[in-house]
């Protein structure tokens, strides 16, 4: 298991070297995106009205997150961050090339189809401790943008600048690996299920 | 007696319950995490673990929400027969918003059909309350509880019968064993499982929440059969291997809770309920002799 600092945007190639227990710390740009802005992407990219940019970029960093933000003096304050559960994504795997996305961090992990989707584009999840959102917002250094608040605060896109942020665990792998997989059929297996 | 009441200030009381919760975990919950990160050999699990109990003493220090998610509050309340209660909705519906504007609550809950967000955490039928009159209480007890939703993605109910229930109770067990195998890391382990049974669907639906919302997690079952249940599904979960985070570990749970009540001889209902590690319980209780003491409460 190796330990990897990586700079966001992220190649094919940063994403491909990862294996399922490495752990990552990742620097660069962050984006959010629950399922209101996954369900509002598809059906812009769909009518053909949306073209994918900042903070949705090539090499991007996708977070399943919705933070706790205050406004002061005109400008926002996180409070906290943590991961949200990333299943509820799931029906949504085909987005991950057409927004670029080489790494999804959340928790919980997904399923079959994202794993394929890792595998077939190359990119990897992350996952992150979960509710742990003092100690996350410790690495989420700036407020870059917010889109979409009228979605509300959780499920608005925001754009963030971390620094060193981890430890991450490489949790699926674009070589089709997913240590959620392993470990529930272990358990299976043990039980006689 | 119940003029004592008067003299309480409800809204301050509720304030600073909401407060409390939001920004730790109860003290029994963080008890059995130290126990359990003390217990891991494996590094990574240990890490999370310790992810965990840092970041709870992080949220103490700067006063911020332990958790992003603020789940969806409920509101316990046990109350005698001279009890004199405020308008606990009235009072709920000033604080919440007040919590949301100073970033101890973000703003979560939506319309069921439409998604939209109300912007300040109230709306129809938020917080739950559940009100149980007991006449010998000699108090009003309010517990306050944030329960995460990704936890109750995860959440099952099943109408067992007298055969399904299997010998040894192995229907209902690997109905249980099986729902946490399946929710993998989804839940936000390790935080306690409940279980509700008997009654109705609802009464076996309600009784795991507050199985795992009102008891200490590290309290005994009164009754012997549900304590050597709760024993039993707690070390078979924690030997899943699912592990913090469900990225591998011998601690899945840190709790087993169950509740029951008595059914009907068709039936014989079960509901699992999750709760994540973050155990956001507080409250209070106000005696009919005018004293007042907080519940779940940290040293502060």
């Amino acid at each position: 298991m190796a330990e990897y600092k990586l700079t966001v945007p992220l190649t094919e190639e940063d994403a491909r070297k990862l294996r399922i227990g490495d752990i990552v710390y990742l620097t660069g740009e962050v984006f959010t995106a629950r399922d209101m802005a996954h369900l509002r992407v598809r059906s812009l990219l769909d009518k053909g009205e949306l073209v994918p940019g900042p903070p949705m970029r090539e090499g991007g960093v996708l977070f399943h997150a919705g933070p706790v933000m205050v406004k002061e003096e005109n400008a926002w304050k996180l409070m906290a961050i943590g991961p949200t559960t990333s299943m509820r994504m799931e029906p949504h795997s085909g987005l991950i090339p057409k927004l670029g996305v080489r790494a999804v961090v959340g928790k919980g992990g997904m399923g079959g189809s994202s794993l394929a989707m890792f595998k077939e584009w190359g990119a990897v999840y992350l996952a992150a401790a979960p509710g742990c959102a003092v100690k996350h917002a410790q690495a989420f250094k700036e407020v870059k943008s917010v889109d979409w608040l009228d979605m509300g605060m959780p499920e608005a896109v925001w754009d963030f600048r971390v620094e060193d942020w981890g430890p991450l665990v490489v949790a699926m792998d674009s070589h089709g690996n997913s240590i959620y997989d392993i470990i529930a059929e272990r358990a299976r297996k043990a039980l006689g299920y | 007696m119940g003029d004592v009441y008067k003299g309480i200030d409800w809204e301050e009381l509720v304030r600073r319950v909401v407060h409390h919760s939001c920004t730790g975990i109860a003290p029994d919950a963080e008890r059995l995490l130290r126990e359990a990160e003390g217990a891991e050999d494996e590094p990574a699990a240990k890490s999370v673990l310790g992810s965990m109990i840092e970041n709870i003493g992080m949220a103490g220090r700067l006063d911020k929400p332990v958790c992003q998610s603020p789940g969806f509050p409920a509101v316990y309340i046990t109350f005698g027969r001279n009890a004199r209660m405020p308008d606990f909705a009235g009072i709920f519906g000033q604080v919440i918003p007040e919590m949301v504007g100073k970033g101890f609550i973000r703003p979560s809950i939506v319309h069921p059909l439409t998604r939209k967000n109300t912007g300040d955490s109230t709306g129809p039928g938020v917080p739950n309350f559940e009100y149980d009159y007991r006449p010998e209480a000699g108090y009003v007890e309010l517990i306050v509880s944030f329960k995460a939703c990704g936890a109750e993605l995860m959440n099952a109910y099943k109408t067992f019968t007298s055969s399904t229930l299997g010998n040894g109770l192995k229907g209902l067990k690997r109905f249980v064993v099986s729902q946490v195998v399946e929710a993998k890391g989804i839940p936000c382990p390790p935080g306690a499982i409940g279980i509700g049974i008997g009654g109705q669907m609802d009464v076996a639906a309600r009784l795991s929440r507050r199985a795992v919302s009102v008891r200490e997690w590290d309290d005994i079952n009164p009754d012997p059969m549900l304590a050597d249940l709760e024993a039993e599904l707690l070390e078979t979960i924690n030997g899943t291997g699912i592990g913090p985070g469900g990225t591998g570990g011998r601690t899945t749970a840190l709790a087993v809770k169950a509740l029951m009540a008595y059914t009907h001889t068709a039936i014989a209902p079960v509901a699992v309920n999750f709760h994540c590690w973050v155990a956001r319980r507080a409250g209070v209780r106000v005696h009919d002799d005018g004293r007042v003491e907080m519940l779940f409460w940290r040293c502060e």
